[in-house]
């Protein structure tokens, strides 16, 4: 295999990272809510009146604050945070604007809150992932714009004139979410029907596949190597796994409309290159594998290693069974039930936040120069994330699938497909449970590894 | 060209832009102009947004239901799409008539969409006629007292309001309804 590459080392470049801790706080308390609202919705499935009096709780409103508190309140900020942490070691600079980074974050404070009030009141769009109205849109590409900007004049003013695979997935998803943020929110304005519908998917599939992936991965690229001490496998195979997935992610949207009123040949254009998409997700895994060659013993007391592996292999899941979905014959059962819900939250909740969380376990204690509060804690978190999230992802692909089977049985009455799944909603409350106390013990545990910062300070500062 | 491009900051990003903007613009811009079906409404079909701001109450009343089932979420547990798959279509059906599938051409007005992505509830693509104004009433009312076991919640501020009430129904009613399939119009009202 071809030479391997370590990730520059830390520079003596007097990192403040400010704005990089201050929005992975913010991050995790949006996490805490998200999860709780999360909880709540899983309730309704087995008590349909539950909180069901008050319009602002009731089970449509709530859903889009859980979908879009996850997405873009936890997941994007973490993954953001940990860029303002990650980009100026890479680059061997200190961030371009710590004010700059400050203010976006206090900006993406005001577009979380105003998102769950306006989604509370009943002011949905009704495209999913673009619920909220057009003046939150506006802001949104304002604090990416400046979160842009900071990224983006950091890499210019970089020391290392070679810029490692992280840097590549961050500045492309940069450069891409623009697009894809704009078609989905914007692009959406001016057109109808199956043309809509076309944008709105595009958007929602590369929301996850063009801006939380390349982030995910960028985290991957750099903390692997980090936390595990040990050089990345294969500089050729991480541009493989790049390019590949530059050209071929933007073209699979369609596929979440197969067998739906959209042009067939549309759907066998996104099948063909959802197919296609194994070869940056498996090129991606070997490297990430092979970089753990002789380290596979570190899994057992590196908790960051710990979720940074476990997310890659939910990664590799997710990645199978999205190509599988595509297939027309999969997709005739599976779509449109529990099984998908199972997918997305293993794409989300396991491989992207195990790869935040991993990361932030990682960088925190190096942001503010004290150790974690608590390893055993963190260990924790891991071990109810593990079983919680494979309890709840589990439960939906069997109960999914095998409700899928039963509607193409149209002998059964569709009520008798909705009381069957009971015991699988009751198996994701449970796990779903299980991951939010996973949550607690890692909101707790960075919130107390800063407020006793001076009592544990680092060993190497 | 390669052992440069992650040398040179500028030749990377326009590389990463056009490589994606291939398929990018190619999925969004490209599809409507080959495809004329999508634009092109069905004989019958009727643009309620237009209808509305002409003075039209029964379109206004159709509309203002309808941004209450957007405003509610329904569409998170309920699609609007009678898939090519023989189930949908027998699903869909009514009283042993099989439904047709939905095209492009029944949605040239629909904004937003609302084709939706989960099925919680049951599709509602050709739901329009086939219960009865009393029976939406005590539905939205109170769902398990006519599905048993249904996992729907109860929207008592809707019924609690009669306009708000009166327009949902009428825009349940409405749905599926441009292809005449139903023999001997035996809608209910």
């Amino acid at each position: 295999m071809s030479a391997s590459v370590a990730a520059p080392s830390p520079t003596h470049a007097g990192h403040e990272d400010r704005s990089a801790f201050g929005l992975l706080m913010i991050a995790s308390l949006f996490f805490v809510v998200s999860g709780l609202v999360a909880l709540i919705i899983a309730g309704k499935f087995h008590f349909p009146t539950l909180l069901g009096s008050v319009s602002w709780l009731t089970y449509g409103r709530l859903r889009p604050i859980h979908t879009n508190g996850m997405l873009f309140g936890w997941l994007l900020a973490a993954d953001m945070a940990l860029c303002f942490y990650l980009v100026p070691r890479l680059c061997g600079v200190k961030l371009w604007s710590e004010k700059l980074g400050m203010a976006t974050m206090w900006i993406w404070v005001l577009i979380v809150l105003a998102a769950v009030v306006t989604l509370a009141l009943g002011q949905n769009q009704g495209l999913e992932y673009a619920e909220l109205v057009l003046w939150i849109d506006v802001l949104v590409v304002v604090a990416w714009v400046m979160f842009a900007v900071n990224v983006f004049a950091t890499v210019f003013t970089r020391k290392y004139q070679q810029m490692y695979v992280s840097l590549w997935y961050i500045m492309a998803s940069l450069l891409w979410t623009a697009f894809v943020y704009i078609v989905g929110n914007f692009g959406t304005m001016p057109t109808t029907g199956v043309n809509q519908a076309n944008l709105n998917w595009f958007y929602v599939h590369n929301a996850v596949g063009l801006i939380f992936t390349p982030l995910g991965l960028a985290i991957g690229y750099y903390f692997i190597p980090k936390a595990a001490e040990t050089p990345l496998y294969s500089h050729r195979l991480s541009m493989i796994g790049f390019w590949s997935l530059a050209f071929v992610y933007v073209w699979t949207g369609a596929h979440h409309m197969l067998h739906g009123p959209i042009s067939q040949w549309l759907q066998t254009v996104a099948i063909l290159f959802s197919i296609m998409l194994m070869i940056p997700v498996w090129t991606l895994v070997w490297n990430f594998f092979a970089t753990m060659k002789g380290q596979w013993h570190q899994l057992k007391d590196n908790v960051p290693i710990k979720f940074l592996m476990t997310g890659t292999i939910f990664y590799l899941l997710t990645c199978f069974q999205g190509p599988m979905h595509s297939l027309r014959t999969v997709n005739a059962i599976v779509s449109k039930t529990d099984w998908i819900p199972g997918h997305a939250h293993m794409a989300v909740l396991g491989a992207f936040s195990f790869f935040a969380i991993g990361g932030a376990y990682y960088a925190i204690p190096r942001m503010i120069g004290a150790k974690l509060h608590s390893n055993q804690m963190a260990n924790t978190t891991f071990w109810l994330w593990l079983v919680g999230g494979l309890t709840f992802f589990v439960s939906l692909w069997i109960g999914g699938f095998l409700q899928g089977l039963q509607w193409n049985d149209v002998t059964i009455p569709f009520i008798d497909t909705v009381k069957f799944m009971s015991p699988f909603w009751a198996a994701r409350l449970l796990g779903g449970t299980l991951m939010f106390l996973g949550i607690l013990l890692f909101f707790w545990n960075v919130l107390m590894t800063y407020v006793g910062r001076k009592e544990r300070p680092a060993e190497t500062a | 060209m390669l052992s440069k491009i992650d040398k040179s900051s500028a030749l990377f990003i326009t590389a990463a832009v056009v490589f994606f903007w291939i398929g990018g613009l190619l999925t969004t811009l490209a599809p409507p102009l080959l495809d004329a079906s999508w634009a092109k409404p069905v004989a019958g079909l009727k643009d309620h947004a237009t209808l509305a701001k002409g003075g039209d109450a029964e379109a206004a009343m159709i509309m203002k239901g309808r941004a209450i089932y957007v405003r509610e979420g329904c569409w998170y547990c309920h699609t609007q799409q009678t898939r090519t798959i023989e189930a949908d279509t027998v699903r869909s059906g009514w009283r042993g008539v099989k439904s047709p599938v939905s095209t492009p051409d029944e949605f040239v007005y629909d904004q937003p969409h609302m084709f939706g992505t989960r099925r919680v509830g049951p599709d509602l693509s050709r739901v329009g006629g086939k219960y009865d104004h009393q029976w939406h009433v005590t539905h939205f009312r109170d769902p398990r007292s006519l599905v048993p076991g249904s996992v729907m919640p109860p929207f008592p501020w809707i019924i609690a309001d009669p306009q708000e009430q009166e327009a949902l129904i009428a825009y349940v009613q409405s749905l599926g309804r441009v292809k005449d399939w139903r023999p001997a119009q035996d809608y209910e009202q």
